[in-house]
This record gives C-alpha cells, sequence and structure tokens, in this order.
C-alpha cells in the first residue's frame, strides 16, 4: 500500500545513520565539544515515528536525539553546525547535541534532562486540544526513562484529558549502563499504558514499517479526538551510551544479535525483495545522504563561531528588561 | 598548602579519593550503603567514583536505582530515617533539581520539623561545574541554591586530600550533607594519607599565604585563585586563598582574621552570580569588618545566564583566572 514510502523511508535513515556516522568520525577527530549519544541501530523509530506526523505536529526528544530531530525535519545544515559549535547551528550554538530544536519543524526540542520532554509535549498536546486544531504530539523517550516521574504524570493527564498524545517508548534495554530487569518493575511496560487505560503496543522498533503502521493509526486516532498511545518500540543501540563508552558493559553476543537485526539493511533487503527499488538506486541514495553530511562538515567548519558577546544575548524577548536582568558586577 | 599529617601517603586522583573514601566507609560501618544510578562494577558510576565497590560489597550494599531522582533522595531519606546511613548520588548536579522536594523539604527540615525526633544520616553526593562544554543542563553550578537551605550542611572540596577527608566526616554526621565534586576535578592528582582521617567541617584551610589581598574560593574555583595569586606574585602582589571546605557551615573567623590583615577582598564563586555564595560572604565580611576593608569587595562568578554551549562561550561566562587577577587589582586600586 504504502509502498512508495519506502523508499523515503530508506532515504531518511540512510540520513540519520550517514549523520551520525559523520559526527561519530569528526568527534574522534577531536572536532566536537561536549556530548554525542548516538543512536545508530535505531534509525527506524525515529524514521517510522516522524513520518507518521504532518509538519505541522509536534515532536519532543531525548538526549540521543539526532534521529528524531533529522526525521521531524531539522536542517541537517544546522544540526551539524551546532555540533560543530558554529553560530550558523540550529541554536546558533547555544545548545549543541543534546538541545538540537527546531520549533519551525515542530520539534520541541532534544532535552539533556530524561523524560523532560514528555510533559512538553503532553502540553503540546493540550494545547492543539484548547486551539481546537487537529495537530498531534508525540513524545519519545527511552526504557530508562520509563521509571521516571514525568512519564506517569504524562500519561494520566493525557488519559484523563483525552489528548492528542503519542507515547513512543525507544526501548535500547539499557539506561546508560543498567540493564531493563535491574531498572524497571515489569519486562512488559504495555501494561502499565494500558493501566492508565490507554491502548498500548509493542513493536520491533528495528522495522520501520511496523512503526510507522503502529504509530500512523494512534495518530489518526488522536486527531480524531480518541486520546493516547502507548508505544514501546523494541531496539538497541550499536555503541555505547555516548562517545566516550566503548559500550563493552553489555554482553558481546547480545551486540551481535542485534547488529544482525540492523533496522536499516533490513528495510533495504525487504526493498530489494519487493522490487520496490533496485540495488544501484539504494546506493546512489546512500551516496547522496553521504556526500550531503560531507557538504555538511565542511560548511560548519567554514563557518564562523559566535562572537563573544552572543553569550550575552538572546536570554529574554524583552530586549532591555532582559539587558537590565543580565547586568552583573563582570559586565 | 596548609600543613598535612606526617603520615606516609601517595598522590592519588580526586576521583580515587573520593571512591576511597565511600570504600573504606562500607567496610567500617555496615548501615553505610550507596544508591543511585549505575553505580554497580563493571561500570562503577557516571563518573566511575564506585569502580570496584559493588564487586566487593555486593549489590546490597550498592543499589542502582531507575532514574528517578526524587525518589533516590526519598528513599535514601526513608533509610536514614530507619536506621541505615545511606550515600545517595545523583549524578549530575543538575538533577538534584528533580529531586528538590526531597532534597528542601523533606530531608532538610524532617528534625526540625518533627521536634528534634529524627536525625538524618545521610549524604547526597552530586558532580557539578561547567568547562566541559556540556551545555545549559549538565554544567550547573548550585551549590548557592543548596545553602539557601537551612538544615542541609554543604561541602565542596578542591583537592583530593579535603575530599576524602571531608566525605569521610560527611558520612559519619548525623546530619545530611550535600557533597559536591566538580566534574573537572576528578583527574587531578594530590596527596592522600594512608589509612583513616577525617577533616572536621567549618574549618577553612589556607591553600596559600599572603599579606595583600584576600581571596576565598570553593572547589574548582580555588584553583583558579591559587593560578591567579602565582600571576600576581609575578607582579609583587601577595594573595592570600582561603578554601572554606564546606560552605555551610562557614569558617566565618579564617576569612575575617585574613581580611584585618589584607583589607582587600575577592570571592570566586562557579555558580552564577545574581544571589549567589559569593554575595552571601562579602555581605558577612562587609557586617562584621567594615572597618578593615580599603575597597569594595569584589566578586568574580558566572555572568547571569544559562551555560552556553560553544567552548569559548562557555569560558567567556564561566569565571576564569584573569577575572581574579583583576578583581584583586581592582581591589588594590592598581586598575
Ligand atoms: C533526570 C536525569 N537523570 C539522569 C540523567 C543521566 N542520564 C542520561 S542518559 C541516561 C540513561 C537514559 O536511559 P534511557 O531512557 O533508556 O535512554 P537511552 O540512553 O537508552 O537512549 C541517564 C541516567 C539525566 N540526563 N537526567
Ligand atoms: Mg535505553
Amino acid at each position: 500500500m504504502h509502498q512508495a514510502r519506502w523508499i523515503d523511508f530508506y532515504r531518511t535513515m540512510t540520513r540519520i545513520r550517514a549523520f551520525e556516522r559523520t559526527a561519530r568520525e569528526v568527534y574522534t577527530a577531536g572536532k566536537l565539544p561536549g556530548f554525542l549519544h548516538l543512536s545508530i541501530g535505531q534509525e527506524a523509530i525515529s524514521t517510522g515515528a516522524c513520518a507518521a506526523l504532518r509538519a505541522d505536529d509536534y515532536m519532543a526528544s531525548t538526549h540521543r536525539g539526532h534521529g528524531d530531530t533529522i526525521a521531524k525535519g531539522v536542517s541537517i545544515e544546522g544540526a551539524m553546525a551546532e555540533l560543530f559549535g558554529r553560530v550558523t547551528g540550529s541554536c546558533r550554538a547555544k545548545g549543541g547535541s543534546m538541545h538540537i530544536a527546531d520549533f519551525s519543524q515542530g520539534i520541541l526540542g532534544a532535552n539533556g534532562i530524561i523524560a523532560a520532554g514528555v510533559p512538553i509535549a503532553v502540553g503540546a498536546a493540550l494545547s492543539s486540544k484548547l486551539r481546537k486544531t487537529d495537530q498531534v504530539a508525540l513524545a519519545f523517550f527511552g526504557d530508562g526513562a520509563t521509571g521516571s516521574g514525568p512519564l506517569h504524570e504524562g500519561m494520566n493527564m493525557s488519559m484523563l484529558w483525552q489528548l492528542p498524545m503519542i507515547f513512543v517508548r525507544q526501548n535500547n534495554r539499557y539506561a546508560e549502563s543498567t540493564p531493563l530487569v535491574e531498572h524497571t518493575g515489569i519486562v512488559d511496560v504495555v501494561q502499565w499504558a494500558c493501566g492508565y487505560g490507554m491502548p498500548g503496543i509493542r513493536v520491533d522498533g528495528n522495522d520501520v514499517v511496523e512503526v510507522y503502521d503502529t504509530v500512523n493509526t494512534a495518530v489518526e486516532r488522536a486527531r480524531m479526538g480518541g486520546g493516547p498511545t502507548f508505544i514501546d518500540c523494541e531496539t538497541y543501540r550499536h555503541y555505547g551510551h555516548n562517545i566516550g563508552d566503548p559500550g563493552t558493559a553489555r554482553p558481546k553476543d547480545e551486540v551481535e544479535a542485534w547488529k544482525a537485526r540492523d533496522p536499516l539493511e533490513r528495510h533495504r533487503e525487504r526493498i530489494l525483495e519487493n522490487h520496490i527499488a533496485t540495488e544501484a538506486e539504494l546506493d546512489t541514495i546512500d551516496a547522496e545522504e553521504q556526500a550531503r553530511m560531507d557538504a555538511a562538515v565542511a560548511a560548519a567548519e567554514a563557518a564562523p563561531k559566535p562572537e563573544l558577546h552572543e553569550a550575552l544575548e538572546g536570554l529574554y524577548v524583552d530586549e532591555q528588561l532582559g539587558k537590565q536582568a543580565l547586568q552583573g558586577v563582570r559586565q | 598548602m596548609s600543613a598535612l599529617p606526617q603520615t606516609a601517603g601517595r598522590e592519588i586522583t580526586f576521583r580515587d579519593a573520593i571512591r576511597d573514601a565511600l570504600f573504606e566507609e562500607l567496610g567500617r560501618d555496615p548501615s553505610v550503603f550507596l544508591i543511585g544510578e549505575d553505580l554497580r562494577d563493571p561500570w562503577g558510576g557516571a563518573y566511575k567514583t564506585t569502580v570496584n565497590i559493588s564487586a566487593v560489597y555486593g549489590n546490597d550494599r550498592v543499589i542502582n536505582t531507575p532514574i528517578a531522582e526524587e525518589s533516590i533522595v526519598g528513599a535514601a531519606l526513608g533509610a536514614a530515617l530507619s536506621g541505615l546511613r545511606p550515600v545517595a548520588e545523583l549524578q549530575y548536579l543538575d538533577f538534584v533539581m528533580r529531586a528538590m522536594d526531597a532534597v528542601v523539604n523533606q530531608v532538610a527540615k524532617v528534625r526540625y520539623m518533627s521536634g528534634g525526633q529524627a536525625k538524618v544520616p545521610l549524604v547526597i553526593r552530586a558532580q557539578g561545574g561547567g568547562g566541559r562544554s556540556s551545555a545549559a543542563q549538565h554544567g550547573n553550578s548550585l551549590e548557592s541554591w543548596l545553602c539557601h537551605v537551612p538544615g542541609l550542611f554543604i561541602a565542596h572540596p578542591s583537592t583530593p586530600y579535603d575530599a576524602k577527608g571531608l566525605l569521610k566526616t560527611a558520612i559519619r554526621l548525623d546530619d545530611p550533607v550535600f557533597f559536591i565534586e566538580h566534574k573537572m576535578l576528578y583527574m587531578n592528582k594530590g596527596y592522600v594519607p594512608d589509612g583513616d582521617y577525617t577533616i572536621p567541617f567549618g574549618v577553612a584551610d589556607i591553600k596559600r599565604r599572603g599579606t595583600d589581598v584576600t581571596i576565598v574560593a570553593n572547589s574548582r574555583m580555588v584553583l583558579y585563585a591559587l593560578e591567579a595569586a602565582e600571576l600576581l606574585a609575578a607582579e609583587g602582589i601577595s594573595a592570600e586563598v582561603i578554601d572554606p571546605r564546606t560552605l555551610v557551615p562557614l569558617d566565618e573567623a579564617t576569612i575575617l582574621e585574613s581580611v584585618a590583615k589584607t583589607n582587600r577582598l575577592v570571592v570566586v564563586n562557579e555558580g552564577v552570580e545574581r544571589c549567589g555564595w559569593a554575595a552571601e560572604v562579602a555581605a558577612m565580611v562587609q557586617k562584621r569588618a567594615f572597618s578593615d576593608l580599603d575597597a569594595p569587595i569584589e566578586r568574580v562568578c558566572t555572568r547571569n545566564v544559562p551555560l552556553p554551549f560553544q567552548p569559548d562561550l562557555e569560558n567567556y561566562v564561566l569565571p576564569s583566572v584573569p577575572d581574579i587577577v583583576t578583581a584583586a587589582k581592582t581591589a588594590l586600586y592598581f586598575n
């Protein structure tokens, strides 16, 4: 049915992977400051879920937010420049990897604080209900975040108020070093969602089509006033928790088994098996996306860093009061 | 540096000083246990301060939790009220904001509110501070917020020696202690004596003697102040650097004695300037020693903005060594 979109899915997943592989390379070469949490291996969730959203729908992401924000439409050039700390970055170098945001695309932000995006998305869903639009809001969060208060408060609130909300759990089985069974009381948290009264569905998070179909159904329901849905997507990150983590906290055979279920390769195979595109056509997409990343890196490297005075700008809307508020002995 | 014990010792990192204090206290007192995110081996904590502890003492003494800061502190309080001596870890100090009710309304007040019935032998550890481009949500210095809470003691060490001795004291105290470790100090090495020692709370350490200007600083800013003192010395200015080591209680006497000698004061704190700890110290000194002062008190703090990601901007916003040098010279009317 929507096989025409499979190519789009492939391109988006390829784009995310190319972005993060490139980011990893330049980070390793010492060119990026700060944190870097890679979502390589989890692209099907970002891609499938955001493909079910309209441009004017809202999305809140996490510390591992490159894939989510790219899938929702952040500019690649802006995101890359942000990692480099350049003034052309999507947040003018104020945010960095963990805070990529583009409100014009409905991206309410990646977030450095676990589960903090959930209530924000719930608020956007409340707002679209109050404003009587048919926009929906989607929150991504990890398996670790599922043990955090804001997620539970958000589930209850969105059920109570029947909000157009989609909860998408990126269940990569670990929170930093801590495995699922050591941070969550039950394995099947879909039962929690059902306990809150909303539909809960568990999907293969490494199958972009299954993610898309499930989120799409939830979005359609939400748009028609049917309330929230919780979707638990099973996946795995190929690399460590962040760039500084060699990833050795997880059993080697487990890592290998999950790498063999790589969402991008699986989708590629499916496209080929169904004769939707040829190998050469997919290779072209790969090359185009990588070329785009190389260009984004070159552009970021050529772009200026922000000037120091910018550190003291952009905190308040009201310029005069803001200036007054910033006064200090070191001005 | 101040007088150190004359026992044998060795150079260890700040991180190992913390880790060793935890390890030794777990061995000394069976009611001590650790609770927080990702503490167990082989990971050993987000900043590796609990490495090789659960492997030795087992998972009942080192509890890995869900990502639930309010409940980490709340549960630690419950354990403290029922016979144990928890050491809770919040990873980044920034995450204390998730636990603020537990810290402020519960931990800090329960003894007082209950008319002195309760004892809260609880330590809350967190890693704070900027300097690593970790941006606005992972680099906060919130010690001033915590100083504002009656009922907490606040330790904020600058050296491995102080860190180990203060952490041991914190664990042995029957009152709640917020213990802050600066992320940029973990790899610094310093002398630590072999065997058990503690450092009393409320006793400052004079990290460098001087006669012309007093610089009071805490945590990483102590190292900045020492660098500034070195630069000032090259210009013939003798700076005294005081590290209070605990912000609450504060060793006012040592600061006042120094100001009586130098008549000039610079206070350095990495927290945002407005309503910060430096203002508190300045207010205390101007009240108690107004006639000793020959110049307005200088403050060097973080500018009144969130921490920006980009490294140059971050450095611009945070206090720097040249900022301290400038402030000292201003206090000496050199500028
Ligand atoms: C409130 C809060 N507590 C702790 C952290 C530190 N932290 C960052 S990522 C992480 C693990 C998150 O696990 P999960 O939700 O499964 O997401 P994943 O990293 O697996 O994508 C932790 C504990 C944080 N950023 N915010
Ligand atoms: Mg996870």
